[in-house]
């Protein structure tokens, strides 16, 4: 009966759980599974109960693990004691080479707390009687920290409390929030090694809100801290560079462009009366066709800067249209240089500084061609 | 007249400075007299009136060119109603060097060469016009390349048994050769007798017109024909009394290969058509008393590049050995004021309807987009 109660209460550990019914005389315990949700087949490993690989296992994977470490340096002719996982992986793709195109294929050696997921230990003693006081909410990492974040809260306002009574002004050390983002629900669900629900997270993030918005609130910037991340990419602004002038003192810019898969280096001239070279070559030679010669025209009538340029070119790869094509995005670019940034955003909403991000798509099997099926026969 | 041209002329050599400056707005109207009017078509075409058309009335058209204008030139003739040529510095160099030749020493050749749609052909039809009226004998020859291509019919040549004759080519250049040059035909007198056949020959003494009569009767013996009447010019013409010009359009066919196969599938070399020979013959410099004007063509050419321009390359180590000691005329695209000219004229006789087209920024399109090239500019003038 207490096995049976214990599965029950497993079970009930889930959200949407299964219904079970225990069938059977006294004797036969055997548990017939009537109802399932879709929550319940998605596998979350960090709240799969209780953990499938006991401390004792774990700890020996990791001596087996440090014991291979040093046998793989001594193979390798390095030092043990300062080989690192980078070596180690190093190593590991000498000694075993492997063409599979997924990295998580291959064969990787990693420490056991990267490889065994973290899982949560199994949460009561053998009375049966649970370790933490929240154990029956269900959820109970998500409350505990809910109450410690809400102790946390209720300091600071006593604080501020004192402070007020005190007459000092609070102090306006505002934490710089602007290159820090909160933990998103994935990490917190990681931290916590339980399921939440959006709702809890939205919750919990509001709460950290209300603490840091708060004056005086600076006291509890570790705990905070815990809960933030830094965004290190920040939006950046594109630099335009400014024009360098050569030796006869006529002002020019360099610009590149790709399209396809062609690539375009393109040096503009200022005063000059229209001339286009391509690696060499007169651009009536080399662009015959009036379609390309219009996408070269296209950035330098925009501005009305038709005649004014002298332009000398150089581009690989492609086929004519997207060297074209390649070469208009480079001259745009290169052109940055010699407008006003007003013009420069009209450009840019024009479209003429995007590149193209269309490629070939890639053909699949079962199809003739990327999207052409092959011939429909009905028998 | 003379003081209106005096007066031109001033207008004229304030010019540049006139359309340099982009405050100055010109009408239409004047811009049209100062840079495109028609000049009448005097001979004496120099440097100042470079850049500005001049026109040639149709009968005069149908007279001089009846072979030798390009496709789509006649066509821009048959729209405006009139015939407009550009002059252009090529041109006015070669009038300089004729008129400063000496017509006792050897014939000079002078080649002209240039980039696919600069106006060479033009250039040349310019040059006859311009000798036409003086009084030359022309002897124009629109294509080379037509002769050593696409030939229907080949027959074997009945004075030399290893050449062969081409009827067809041969006729239509006689029937186009006596439209131009009808009183020369009457002047020129054989100066032996030539057998045509059995029962024709033609006396000595007797009119050249009866030797192009003959051949255009006889279709059979029209490239032989051909042959007499060129060497008939060429035996006479230091004598003095007439100047000959003879002017070849696509010179590279007649030394490059041809595409005509004889009976057995053997290629056949440029030497053994009748008409090469002949006009081989003409090309060399060993007669006086007149010149040879020429033009290279790389778009009739065979088994060229579309890249070759030079005359070495596209005469052939052959061709540049023959015609040696030639004086070459590069004929560049249009300049900044050779294309203003063009556009105003186009403009003037309304054959630019696009709004945008009439702009300044649309002029200045028009000029990146052909690259000052005559023929990129006169395609993308159509559909506008």
């Amino acid at each position: 009966m207490a096995a049976a109660m214990r599965r029950l209460l497993r079970a009930g550990g889930r959200r949407g759980a299964a219904l079970v019914v225990a069938a059977g005389g006294t004797r036969s315990q055997t548990l017939r599974l009537i109802y399932t949700t879709t929550a319940a087949w998605k596998k979350n490993v960090a709240a799969s109960g209780p953990e499938k690989y006991t401390e004792a296992f774990i700890k020996k994977q990791i001596e087996e693990f440090n014991l291979g470490k040093r046998h793989l340096a001594n193979m390798m002719g390095e030092d043990p004691e300062t080989f690192t996982q980078e070596d180690i992986d190093r190593a590991i793709a000498y000694l075993f080479p492997s063409g599979l195109f997924d990295k998580r294929a291959r064969p990787m050696m990693k420490h056991p707390t990267e490889i065994f997921p973290e899982q949560r230990k199994i949460q009561w003693g053998e009375d049966g009687r649970p370790f933490h006081f929240l154990f029956y909410t269900g959820k109970q990492s998500y409350y505990s920290l809910m109450h410690d974040t809400y102790e946390k809260l209720l300091n600071v306002q006593k604080h501020q409390d004192q402070m007020a009574a005190q007459d000092l002004p609070p102090q306006k050390e505002k934490k710089n929030l602007v290159g820090s983002r909160w933990l998103t629900k994935t990490e917190l669900e990681e931290m916590l090694l339980e399921k939440l629900s959006d709702d809890d997270y939205s919750r919990f993030i509001q709460l950290l809100q209300k603490l840091v918005t708060s004056p005086c609130g600076n006291i509890e910037e570790n705990y905070i801290k815990k809960f933030s991340r830094e965004i290190s990419a920040q939006l950046q602004k594109v630099v335009i560079e400014p024009l360098k002038h050569d030796d006869r003192g006529v002002a020019f810019s360099t610009g590149e462009g790709e399209r396809k898969t062609s690539r375009a280096t393109v040096i503009v001239y200022d005063n000059g009366t229209g001339k286009i070279t391509v690696n060499g070559i007169d651009v009536l030679h080399y662009f015959p066709v009036l379609q390309d010669r219009e996408q070269l025209l296209f950035p330098f009538q925009f501005l009305d800067r038709v005649g004014k340029h002298d332009m000398v070119c150089t581009v690989s790869g492609g086929g004519r249209s997207s060297q074209a094509g390649a070469i208009r995005l480079a001259s745009a670019k290169a052109l940055r240089s010699f407008v006003t940034e007003k013009e420069v955003e009209f450009m840019r909403q024009a479209g003429l500084l995007t590149v193209d991000p269309r490629v070939k798509e890639r053909k699949k099997p079962g199809q003739e061609g990327a999207r052409r099926k092959f011939t429909w026969k009905k028998r | 007249c003379c003081s209106g041209s005096h007066l031109l002329v001033l207008i004229e050599r304030s010019l540049p400075s006139l359309l340099g400056a982009e405050e100055v707005r010109l009408s239409n109207q004047t811009i049209w007299s100062l840079t495109v009017c028609n000049l009448p078509s005097q001979a004496n075409h120099t440097e100042h009136h470079e850049g500005r058309h001049y026109s040639i009335p149709l009968e005069e058209v149908k007279a001089v060119f009846p072979h030798g204008l390009p496709y789509r030139f006649q066509q821009q003739v048959k729209t405006f109603n009139e015939a407009c040529l550009m002059v252009r510095k090529p041109a006015l160099e070669l009038f300089t060097y004729l008129k400063n030749s000496n017509f006792a020493h050897p014939a000079v050749r002078y080649v002209i060469y240039g980039e696919r749609g600069t106006g060479k052909t033009m250039t040349l039809c310019h040059v006859v016009h311009y000798c036409a009226r003086q009084g030359w004998l022309v002897l124009h020859i629109p294509d080379a390349h037509l002769w050593v291509k696409n030939c229907k019919e080949l027959m074997q040549s009945s004075y030399k048994k290893e050449r062969l004759d081409q009827p067809l080519q041969a006729s239509s250049w006689l029937k186009n050769f006596k439209t131009s040059n009808e009183h020369f035909l009457k002047e020129i007198k054989t100066q032996q007798k030539y057998v045509w056949g059995k029962r024709e020959s033609t006396e000595q003494g007797r009119p050249l017109g009866e030797v192009v009569e003959q051949g255009l009767a006889r279709v059979r013996s029209a490239s032989d024909a051909v042959g007499v009447v060129l060497k008939e010019i060429k035996q006479q013409c230091h004598l003095g009394s007439f100047r000959v010009l003879v002017a070849v359009d696509g010179v590279n066919a007649l030394w490059g290969r041809t595409t005509l196969k004889k009976e057995d599938k053997s290629p056949v070399s440029p030497e053994e058509l009748t008409l090469v020979y002949n006009l081989r013959k003409m090309m060399m410099n060993n007669w006086n008393g007149g010149a040879i004007v020429t033009t290279l063509s790389q778009t009739g050419s065979l088994f060229k590049p579309s890249s070759a321009y030079l005359p070495h390359e596209l005469l052939g180590k052959e061709g540049f050995d023959a015609l040696d000691p030639f004086v070459p005329v590069l004929v560049p695209n249009y300049s900044q004021r050779e294309f203003e000219s063009c556009y105003h004229y186009y403009l003037h006789r309304k054959w630019l309807q696009h709004e945008q087209a009439r702009t300044e920024a649309g002029k200045e399109e028009l000029r990146f987009l052909s690259g000052s090239n005559p023929q990129q500019l006169e395609r993308l003038a159509g559909p506008l």
